[in-house]
Formats: C-alpha cells, sequence, structure tokens
C-alpha cells in the first residue's frame, strides 16, 4: 500500500550543516553506510483505535506533507526549479547510488508524491529491522521507509525506518510526537515546523555566516592547542577484529550522577563529559583532553520542532588538572557551552582550519575521541542514599555487544538509558586501547564517581 | 525594564522551570534554580538575537548567565 502526499512546496538548496555533515560521514562509510539507518515503533495509542491500514496511511501521508524533509532526497546538481519537482531521482538504466561520488550534493524537495508502506503481521521490532536492513539509495528512494503492523483486523504499531540525511534521534522524536497526534486528532496544532530548505538558506545568509563564524573561531583557537589525537600510543595488545566495544550498565552510576548533578547544579550529561574527560586524560597520559561531544543543536528558536538532521559535533577542550570534581566540574561548564556553541558550524569551515591545523602542526589534527549522549532526559536527585547506590554496584554487568574491522575513530562513548540502568559503552581501536584498558576505563567511570557522590561536601552556593 | 526582560527570557529558556518572578528574586546562582545548560543556551542565543552582542564564554564571562543584575549590566555595556 502507499501513503500519498500533496500540495506542498518543491524546491532545491544548497544542504545544511546537519545534511553535509551527515553526508559526509555517511560517504566515509560506504558500503557499510546502512549503519546509519534507525527507526521508531510507534504503538497505537488507545484513542486512535481501531486504527485500518488506510487511516494509518493517510496520517503518514500528513506527516510527510508537514516535515518537508521526509520528502526530500539528493540531486547531484540542482536541475530542478521550483515546482517542476515531482519524486526522487529514479535511477533506472543507470548505476544506482552514483550520488554518492558527489562531496556537495543539493536537497531536492518534492511537493507530492507516493511512499510505500509495508504491511505485516508479527513483531514489530522484525518490521524494523527489515526496513533498516539495506542501505538507503539518497537519489532514487524517499527517506522515510514505513511499516504497519496489523493483528485482530485493526493496525496495531506504525513503524519508522529512517535515512539519517532526514532526521537524527530528537527529530525522529518529534516525527513520532506528530504522527501519534495525527492518528489520535488528525492534525498536529501550532505554527509550522521549521524546514531545512529555509535552515538552510539562513545558514547561507550573512545571519547564518556570523553563527558558523564564531563557531570556527573555537575551532581555530584549539586546534592550535589540543594533544593532535587522544589516543596516540599504540597498546600492543590489538584484538581481532582490531575494532571492539565493551558495555556497562549500571544502577549504581546513574543513581550516583544524579546525586552529583544535583549537588552541583549541573545535568548528569556534564558530569558525565566531564568526567569521562578526565578519565581520558588519565588513561593516555594527555593533561589537555578534546573531546568531540555529539550536540542536538536545538537550542535555537528557528530548529526546535524541526525533523532534520542537526546534530553535529562540538570541541570539548578540557584542562585535567583539577585536583577534585567540584574544580572539575568549574572547569567543565563554561567549556561545555563553549563546545555546545562550536557544534552548530558549517562543516566546510571545519574541514578547512582542520587541514590548515594540521599542515601548521606538521601532523594531522583531530581528536578521534567523541561522547554521544542519546539519553532523552536528564534527571538530578540528590535523594540517593550511599548504601543503596554501593549495593547496586554488585549488579553492573559489562558485555562485549559488538566487534568489527573499521571504525572512523579511535574511542567513542555513547550513553544510554537501559532498564538496568545507565549504559556506558566504549566502542575503541584496540591498536590505542586494549580490551582490558577498556574494560579498566568503564569500570573507573563508575567507581570514581560513585566514590565522588558522596566523598565531596556540596559548595555553598550564592 | 531590560531586567524583566532578561528574567522573562530565562522563564522562556527554561521552559518555565525559573519564573521570571524566581529570576528576579534570586539570591543563589541561577543554575541552582533549575537552568541547566540547555537552558543556558537557549538563553544564549535569545539574548544575542535580540540585543545583537555576543556572549563571552570564558569561564568569567559566563558568571554573567548565573546571575541576573550581572547579565543585565553586560547586556547594558554590551549593546
Amino acid at each position: 500500500m502507499d501513503a500519498r502526499f500533496s500540495g506542498g512546496r518543491s524546491g532545491t538548496a544548497p544542504l545544511t550543516w546537519g545534511q553535509r555533515a551527515i553526508w559526509d560521514t555517511v560517504r566515509r562509510t560506504v558500503p557499510d553506510d546502512r549503519y546509519f539507518n534507525f527507526g521508531r515503533i510507534l504503538p497505537v495509542p488507545g484513542r486512535a483505535r481501531p486504527l485500518t491500514p488506510e487511516r494509518a496511511a493517510a496520517a503518514l501521508g500528513a506527516l510527510v506533507e508537514r516535515h518537508e524533509s521526509l520528502r526530500t532526497t539528493l540531486g547531484a546538481a540542482e536541475p530542478y526549479r521550483d515546482g517542476e519537482h515531482a519524486g526522487p531521482h529514479r535511477s533506472e538504466g543507470r548505476e544506482p547510488r552514483r550520488i554518492l561520488d558527489h562531496a556537495e550534493p543539493y536537497q531536492v524537495l518534492a511537493g507530492a508524491g507516493t511512499i510505500p508502506v509495508t504491511v505485516a503481521t508479527g513483531d514489530p521490532e522484525t518490521l524494523l529491522g527489515e526496513l533498516t536492513a539495506t542501505a538507503y539509495d539518497y537519489a532514487a528512494e524517499w527517506p522515510l521507509r514505513a511499516g504497519l503492523v496489523v493483528g485482530g483486523g485493526e493496525v496495531t504499531h506504525v513503524v519508522l525506518a529512517f535515512c539519517h540525511l532526514a532526521a537524527d534521534g530528537l527529530g525522529a522524536e518529534v516525527a513520532v510526537r506528530d504522527l501519534r497526534l495525527l492518528l489520535m486528532r488528525g492534525s498536529v496544532p501550532g505554527p509550522p515546523p521549521p524546514q531545512p530548505l529555509d535552515l538552510a538558506r539562513w545558514q547561507e545568509s550573512g545571519a547564518g555566516r556570523r553563527v558558523a563564524g564564531v563557531a570556527a573561531e573555537h575551532w581555530e583557537n584549539e586546534y592550535r592547542r589540543i594533544p593532535p589525537t587522544m589516543f596516540d600510543r599504540p597498546s600492543r595488545q590489538a584484538a581481532s577484529p582490531p575494532v571492539w566495544r565493551a558495555k556497562i550498565v549500571s544502577r549504581a552510576l546513574d543513581l550516583a550522577v544524579q546525586r552529583i548533578a544535583a549537588v552541583h547544579a549541573t545535568s548528569t550529561s556534564t558530569v558525565l563529559l566531564a568526567a569521562s574527560s578526565a578519565l581520558v586524560s588519565a588513561a593516555t597520559g594527555h593533561e589537555v583532553c578534546a573531546m568531540l561531544p555529539i550536540v542536538g543543536n536545538r537550542f535555537r528558536g528557528d530548529t526546535v520542532n524541526a525533523v532534520t538532521t542537526l546534530s553535529q559535533e562540538g570541541l570539548f577542550v578540557l584542562d585535567a588538572d583539577r585536583a577534585d570534581l567540584a574544580g572539575l566540574l568549574r572547569a567543565a561548564r563554561p567549556a561545555a557551552l563553549r563546545a555546545y556553541r562550536s557544534a552548530y558550524h558549517d562543516p566546510r569551515d571545519r574541514d578547512r582550519l582542520e587541514a590548515e591545523a594540521s599542515r601548521e602542526r606538521g601532523t594531522r589534527v583531530h581528536p578521534y575521541c567523541c561522547f554521544n549522549d542519546m539519553r532523552f532526559t536528564d534527571r538530578a536527585d540528590a535523594s540517593h542514599d550511599e548504601a543503596t547506590v554501593r549495593r547496586a554496584m554488585d549488579g553492573t554487568t559489562l558485555t562485549w555487544p559488538l566487534s568489527q574491522d573499521r571504525l572512523n575513530c579511535r574511542f567513542c562513548l555513547h550513553l544510554t538509558a537501559e532498564p538496568g540502568g545507565l549504559g556506558v559503552s566504549v566502542t575503541a581501536d584496540t591498536r590505542f586501547l586494549s580490551r582490558p584498558s577498556m574494560e579498566r576505563y568503564l569500570l573507573d567511570l563508575e567507581s570514581t564517581l560513585v566514590a565522588a557522590a558522596f566523598r565531596e561536601v556540596p559548595e555553598l552556593v550564592g | 525594564m531590560l531586567r524583566e526582560r532578561l528574567a522573562a527570557m530565562v522563564a522562556a529558556a527554561s521552559d518555565g522551570t525559573v519564573t521570571a518572578a524566581e529570576a528576579l528574586a534570586a539570591t543563589v546562582p541561577l543554575s541552582a534554580l533549575g537552568v541547566t545548560s540547555l537552558a543556558q543556551m537557549r538563553l544564549i542565543d535569545a539574548v544575542e538575537s535580540e540585543f545583537g552582542i555576543e556572549f563571552d564564554l570564558s569561564r568569567d564571562g559566563v558568571g554573567v548567565l548565573e546571575d541576573l543584575g550581572a547579565l543585565e549590566r553586560y547586556v547594558a555595556g554590551a549593546a
């Protein structure tokens, strides 16, 4: 079955900064770029039941009408003028995915079209797995793959698989929230959301270039002083394959970080960013730690409810010579704000500055050390008591969920909310950080923060 | 007037976690009342856009985000 959309505007524009950043990453990852596919499963809300496949498809069509990124594909050049483009650039008779040859494609917005909807029975996770299994043809395929799970004569789940050019995790949350409203009420209240076409045009304007300039200045200054790369010493314990992920799930760490955040009037994200950086310094011997947090970039009125890819890396730089956690957090707060502002940048500026710094310093400058807080909530709570938190450490699990040949980084730290507590994983290149060192890093993070949560007297504020 | 306007911007940036009245009456840093780093980023963007200034995010510079009086003096001096 199909979801139809019509009546919207069409047009072309250069890529936004966020689209450009993910496009560069996709091109570096080909042919394994399906790695970036992701999705969401929406159980049909009670108020929308019983839901027929036809009504579900109509709601999907309305969702695609509302969020232009879901009907935007890539084009090699600017072949269409407004109003002339009617759908993805079919590749019949041509080699598929030739768009990958283009470093600077255009975004091409269609005003009308039909999106295929897969109808299935059974487990929604299975359907999501199928919808995300293959890489997208970025020019020839809509960036949303949709599915319906039916059972007992009605639709029970709507499954959305996103091309990462169309949305990031926060953008997908907006899409799911809006789809839920469309299913229940038939419409989404409030003003129309910001659209990537307009964002791209603003980013090219004088105002956009000024914002880019502020961010670029931070990258330029810090690239002159940070260690060229963080994990620069061979571990001499390379594993096979070389890239591994270690992951802990820790209730104790979750509670400890909540307490620290409350006591120090900051967020758990800042606490974890600061502590992770300090431990990278300890593990590598570099007094200055440079880390690249993935930042949502939804601070501005023109980005907050946008379904598009806005997340980009910022540059977080922390001098690690802090004797205590309070001192570390005092330094981390402004450093985090600078990092967040630097994340809203034009990737072309960053590439240029990276090349210049590498030339000046005679070695490649890139931290290859990133931080991704993928949680959607951030809770601070000082009430957790020490005995409870220490007891919870007995329940901490450590697993090795992934190994692979290649990684375009050396150290990637991910935070996730898990049923059993805070999930912290390190995906590392074992040629620079051995498997035993990865394990030690994660357990040190837990023990350090659990100890700090109850050792330090809160600072007097005011 | 500027002080009240800034207090309203603090309230908007924090999604009402800190009300304008609370910001005006604060005797502790705004972060202690619940202005998170996300809210600070929104506040920075809103103030920069409205007053055409650019914040200094050095360690000393970010102090103005913690205190409405300091923020008022900073904006009045920079605008």
